[in-house]
């Protein structure tokens, strides 16, 4: 019986181990090679670098750089909207109960049938008749009212689960009902709300698309926008782009190494709902 | 819509227009609730409602965003039974979601369960964060390092092959229209390091242990275990899978683009990416549209039978 479970065990665990290594391997060799010059890189195509070329890492930072100040300010900007949006809206769906309630939820809902592509063309033709092509503001608005939308659903279930006697003590003190909202509703919501972030950071980061159709130029783009361009010597050849990809995610993965916790959170409920 | 109204049910309410005069008045002393929802609703009916209509009404017109903009009907509706490069982008999509399928329902799942059952809770910890560092990576990220996995001169598949003594497999993996379709099938293989790898694992660990210990009684081995008890309590994890599945694999827009802008010829042309280019190669943007609003149609239907079957199973349950 006993080496029956052991036999398992062994299986068990190498079954798993095989199964990590086919899913990290592509992170091996994209983290090995983002270190390697041309000829190390034939030569040496699996193993550690020879010489370790940071070059790579600057060269490919410098470029990258404007890029990803960009990508700073247009996620910073999503996230900080989505926030003040779904917060508002939330609290308005928990707190009230006021005539078509039900119709203005079921609009919410029903943004999650609408698939993005159909949106493409319209969003794109509003966004240049109000000559946001090219700006930062337009990559802002679209994604954001999106991820306020699901945001809403979110912090509306958290909202709902504040007692109640915590609002009606505000309330006979006499605080108006955005006083509440600021000094009550939004401290007690801290989780939720790093929650919604953080999924906002991610998708922020990731947009592709939209950027895509509504930059020309350099001036504004996405730093995921800049990859695989990066302009370089022959001899540094592709580990210049493969530590250009490192870097690129390196805010995501500083981020999911300081809050793992929520990081998953965030995602899981991100996706589910989104 | 006034016949709903008459709640308060006080006298005055009898009167033939007092419904109006109540709504009015109701609407009124709830205007903070309405006061919290203007931004909300001012980015949801200018960036999503507004051209979702702008998007099924272009869908009648000839419109090239521009000068060009004559209703024609059903015009841009009758091209698309003759458009070749759509059918052959519908036809690649089921082969992309039935492959999406068969990978979303089998390795996550194998994993989670592999995880899940890690005795030692530090192990699982680190197992669990480990498998889903493909997620953490920005998306874009993963399909440029997966173009050079599969490219022909230096990718790794190739010299993976090379090494093995395989070198007469080697392909140009996104360059064949023979190879290009199942490249985009075994992108991100095994195909674990998803969000459906989290939402398996979450069905699992919500199992009760009574159960577990009700089937220890009754001498389940770990095979009757797992196809009697775990399988069936995650059951609305993977209907979940199924259905995000679906409705992922429709929206499949950026990993053609990436890897090979739909070719060669149009052997990895997805009908999403098609839209994009009708509309920003050759500026069809009515003919985009009317794709837009068929795919819309699609999803609609998945979420309408998904949502009938939930149901139906949870009157079973």
């Amino acid at each position: 019986m006993r080496k029956q479970n052991g036999l398992i065990s062994a299986i068990h665990y190498g079954v798993m181990i095989i199964l990590l290594v086919l899913t990290l391997f592509p992170f091996y060799m994209t983290l090995v090679n983002s270190l390697k010059n041309r000829r190390d890189e034939i030569r040496n195509f699996w193993g550690l670098p020879r010489v370790f070329q940071w070059d790579n890492y600057s060269d490919a930072a410098v470029f990258l750089w404007p890029f990803i100040v960009n990508s700073l300010i247009v996620t910073g900007s999503i996230v900080a909207g989505v926030l003040v949006i779904s917060t508002m809206a939330a609290y308005s769906f928990s707190r009230f109960q006021f005539p078509g309630k039900e119709f203005l939820f079921f609009l919410i809902i029903m943004l999650y049938m609408i698939p993005g592509f159909l949106l493409l063309v319209p969003q794109f033709i509003f966004i240049k008749n109000m000559g946001l092509l090219n700006t930062y503001l337009g990559q802002i608005f679209p994604p954001m009212a999106l991820g306020a939308t699901m945001a809403t659903l979110l912090v509306r279930e958290f909202f709902n689960n504040i007692p109640n006697s915590l609002f009606e003590a505000a309330q006979i003190e006499g605080a108006g009902e955005f006083l509440i909202f600021f000094k009550v509703a939004v401290p007690l919501s801290y989780p939720i709300i790093s929650v919604v972030a953080i999924w906002n950071t991610i998708t922020g980061w990731n947009n592709y698309i939209w950027p895509l159709v509504i930059t020309s130029g350099d001036a504004v783009k996405p730093v995921i926008l800049a990859l695989g361009r990066i302009p370089g010597s022959i001899e540094q050849g592709l580990g210049l782009q493969l530590a250009g990809y490192v870097i690129a995610s390196l805010p995501l993965i500083l981020l999911f190494i300081f809050a793992t916790r929520t990081f998953i959170t965030g995602l899981t409920s991100g996706s589910v709902k989104g | 819509m006034n016949t709903n109204h008459g709640m308060s049910g006080t006298k005055a309410d009898r009167r033939l227009p007092s419904g109006k005069i109540s709504l009015v008045r109701r609407i009124w002393k709830a205007r903070q609730a309405y006061y919290f929802l203007i931004p909300a609703f001012a980015a949801l009916f200018l960036f999503k409602y507004g051209p979702f209509v702008v998007a099924i009404f272009k869908s009648f017109y000839q419109w090239n965003g521009a000068n060009i903009n004559r209703f024609i009907g059903f015009d841009n509706f009758a091209r698309m039974l003759q458009d070749q490069s759509l059918h052959e982008s519908l036809r690649n999509i089921v082969i992309l979601t039935s492959g999406a399928l068969v990978a979303n329902l089998t390795f996550p799942l194998i994993a989670a369960l592999l995880v899940y059952h890690i005795g030692k809770k530090r192990l699982a910890e680190i197992a669990r964060v480990l498998f889903i560092i493909p997620l953490v990576v920005p998306g874009i990220v993963l399909i440029h390092i997966w173009s050079w996995i599969y490219a022909s001169r230096g990718g790794v598949l190739n010299e993976l092959l090379k090494l093995i003594g395989l070198e007469s497999w080697t392909h140009s993996w996104l360059g064949e229209s023979a190879t290009v379709i199942w490249a985009l099938v075994f992108y991100n293989f095994p195909w674990i390091g998803g969000i459906f790898f989290l939402i398996y694992l979450a069905g699992f660990m919500s199992i009760s242990p009574e159960l577990f210990e009700a089937g220890e009684i009754d001498g389940m081995n770990r095979w009757n275990r797992f196809w009697r008890l775990e399988l069936p309590m995650i059951r609305s994890q993977i209907k979940l899978v199924v259905m995000m599945t679906l409705i992922m694999q429709i929206q499949n827009f950026e990993l053609p683009l990436i890897l090979t802008g739909g070719g060669p010829g149009d052997a990895s042309l997805t009908p999403a990416l098609h839209l994009y280019n009708r509309a920003f190669l050759h500026n069809e943007m009515g003919y985009a549209s009317a794709i837009g609003v068929m795919l819309f149609l699609i999803i609609l239907c998945i979420t309408v039978v998904n949502f009938k079957l939930l149901k139906s199973t949870d009157k079973i349950d």
